[in-house]
């Protein structure tokens, strides 16, 4: 039960939308949707860059490693190595520095290859995640959508969009509102890896470049956005945590579907901030128990 | 000659390194001062200034006779004090004119529990006029907000206030539960006067600037008509008043800070200024100094230099 109406702020945008806030420090939470699957698009990204953090732990691997990705190795996307045209020799945590700064398809191949889908499912179901699965990597998303859509690669037609795959929570890696804001609560309170694991996972998420969703919403020098995008057609999620001036830090995951198969609709960008910003309000207000 | 007087001027001329300075603070013309300046040093035997560079620099006698020049001056400005109190039993204080009733009402208790044969009399004055006040000796104390420079006044223990934002109660920002003052932007403000409280003021547009706030406007009162009329919104503590919404500002960025000032130590100003300490933490939500969290600029890729 919700105090305030995201429900219409979701609507006025021309989406329907999915949230989940939790306060870091003091548990306490609020939610739309919170428990609905969600299909996740890039989000998985950030289970996957726990995972990483965690064999780094484990001296499973080993974060200055350099590997080569050949213009072969190179799946598609519009940053970082995949818009790149030669082979790059780079390590591993450079890699998830892109994966999680400009969401690059290829480096996160590039590091699935090393750590495996199957070792962050078992990471995810050790942590009580059981709603959260990765089954596919970027190579794989896209196949299915080259599959559904006959090569098409920006679909606005509605009748190909309600047929793809990668939408459906059922088939494409998915998630819910809670469980992503749950596992950035454990990486904000050390718990989804060792402490220097967590802050360097942390400093990721601070540099990643989009300012048009969660971070929209809290537009001010003195509060700090990290967070990771999703975006596939009709739609739009980010999952970040907001720390606040005088200490309060809030792990918010919000994920949209829009009405519009429209590729551009700054509205709907604007309402992950706008509906973040309600919400952490709200968890704000609450009085102390 | 009067060698308090002479002495008094000498202090004033090593404030300030200036004889010209010196004369305007004086209220006197800059060549009686130096024709008294070297009598006084006639009279001692010393030379008590280097004129010969572009600035007056004390020189070493000087040097050590300002600390008791300034030790003789203040002593017999304090015995006059004594006489004059002594027969009036009254304590003259100066408070903000934005203070508040209950504050006020809340010194009178406090102040008589303590010094119940004092008669305790405000006047309303700005920082600025409670400082000409103390050395006109029309006020025995004050309450003033800081920054503020005033020679030969002598401040008590500085107090904090993390003002929120006053809101027309229609204000869409009244929704939520704190504000920003980012979300101010293009706002109009009401502000205590500028020639009121200069150096507050000053501090305050600065603060409001650095963190986003540009007001459209700034109107100069304390009366909260403008924003009860939805047309500017104004800074300071809650106040019930019906069209008026109060919210904490996010991240108490504003710490304004505030104490008793005094130029003449009696026992009713030292008094005066325990209780309104007290007093101002009490019912006026002031805190010690330090305890407004210092601000840090969280910087995001998005707002990076050339990017």
């Amino acid at each position: 039960m919700t105090a305030f109406d995201l429900g219409g702020l979701f609507r006025a945008a021309g989406v329907t939308g999915r949230l989940h806030a939790l306060d870091i420090d003091s548990g306490t939470e609020v939610g739309f949707g919170s428990d609905e699957p969600v299909p996740t698009a890039s989000v998985f990204k950030l289970p996957l860059l726990v995972e990483v953090g965690r064999q780094a732990d484990a001296g499973r691997l080993d974060p200055a490693e350099r590997v080569t990705v050949s213009p072969a190795d190179r799946v598609f996307g519009p940053t970082g190595i995949s818009a790149m045209r030669d082979e790059v020799t780079i390590s591993l945590r450079d890699l998830a520095y892109l994966m999680i700064a400009v969401s690059d398809n290829s480096s996160a191949d590039a590091l699935v290859a090393k750590v495996g889908l199957d070792a962050v499912n078992a990471m995810l179901a050790g942590f009580g995640l059981v709603q959260t699965r990765v089954t596919q990597d970027c190579r794989q998303i896209l196949a299915t959508m080259r599959e559904d859509t006959g090569g098409e690669s920006s679909v606005t037609d509605p009748d190909m969009i309600a047929r793809l795959r990668v939408l459906d929570p059922a088939l494409a890696n998915r998630s819910t509102p809670r469980e992503t804001a749950r596992l950035l609560g454990m990486i904000w309170r050390d718990e989804a890896a060792g402490a220097e694991s967590c802050a360097w996972m942390r400093g990721l998420l601070g540099l990643q470049v989009w300012p048009h969703r969660l971070a929209s919403g809290f537009p001010y020098d003195d509060v700090s956005v990290s967070g990771k995008t999703g975006t596939l057609p009709t739609l739009r999620a980010e999952a970040g945590v907001v720390e606040y001036p005088d200490g309060g830090r809030y792990a918010v995951a919000v994920f949209t579907r829009s009405f519009s198969t429209a590729m551009n609709q700054p509205r709907a960008d604007a309402v992950i901030g706008t509906a973040a910003r309600m919400a952490v309000d709200h968890l704000r207000s609450l009085p102390d128990v | 000659m009067d060698l308090v007087r002479h002495l008094y001027y000498f202090t004033v001329v090593a404030e300030e390194r200036h004889f010209g300075n010196a004369a305007i603070r004086l209220g006197m013309a800059q060549p009686p001062l130096s024709q008294r300046i070297k009598r006084l040093e006639q009279e001692l035997g010393v030379r008590l200034f280097d004129r010969s560079s572009r600035q007056v620099r004390l020189t070493e006698a000087g040097l050590l006779l300002l600390g008791e020049a300034r030790e003789i001056v203040a002593r017999v400005d304090r015995l006059k004090e004594l006489v004059r109190h002594g027969a009036t039993g009254a304590l003259r204080a100066g408070v903000p004119p934005d203070l508040g009733a209950a504050v006020i009402a809340a010194l009178v208790a406090g102040f008589r529990e303590t010094n119940p044969d004092v008669r305790l009399t405000f006047s309303e004055l700005w920082t600025a006029d409670q400082v000409g006040a103390l050395a006109e000796g029309t006020i025995d104390v004050g309450i003033v907000r800081h920054p503020v420079t005033a020679p030969g006044v002598y401040f008590g223990e500085t107090l904090v206030q993390t003002p929120g934002v006053l809101l027309p109660e229609n204000d869409p920002l009244a929704a939520g539960s704190a504000v920003h003052l980012a979300d101010l932007a293009g706002r109009e403000l009401l502000l205590f006067p500028r020639d009121g409280e200069p150096g507050l003021y000053a501090e305050t547009v600065t603060e409001c600037r650095r963190h986003g706030f540009v007001p459209a406007e700034i109107h100069h009162g304390i009366t909260l008509g403008l924003v009860v009329a939805g047309s500017a919104v104004a800074l300071g503590a809650p106040v019930g008043m019906p069209g008026v919404r109060w919210r904490p500002l996010l991240g108490s960025p504003l710490a304004w800070r505030a104490s008793t000032a005094w130029r003449v130590p009696t026992p009713e100003v030292t008094g005066f200024a325990e209780v309104a300490a007290r007093i101002l933490r009490e019912n006026a939500g002031m805190t010690e100094e330090g305890m407004a969290p210092a601000r840090r600029v969280r910087p995001r890729p998005a707002t990076g230099f050339l990017t």
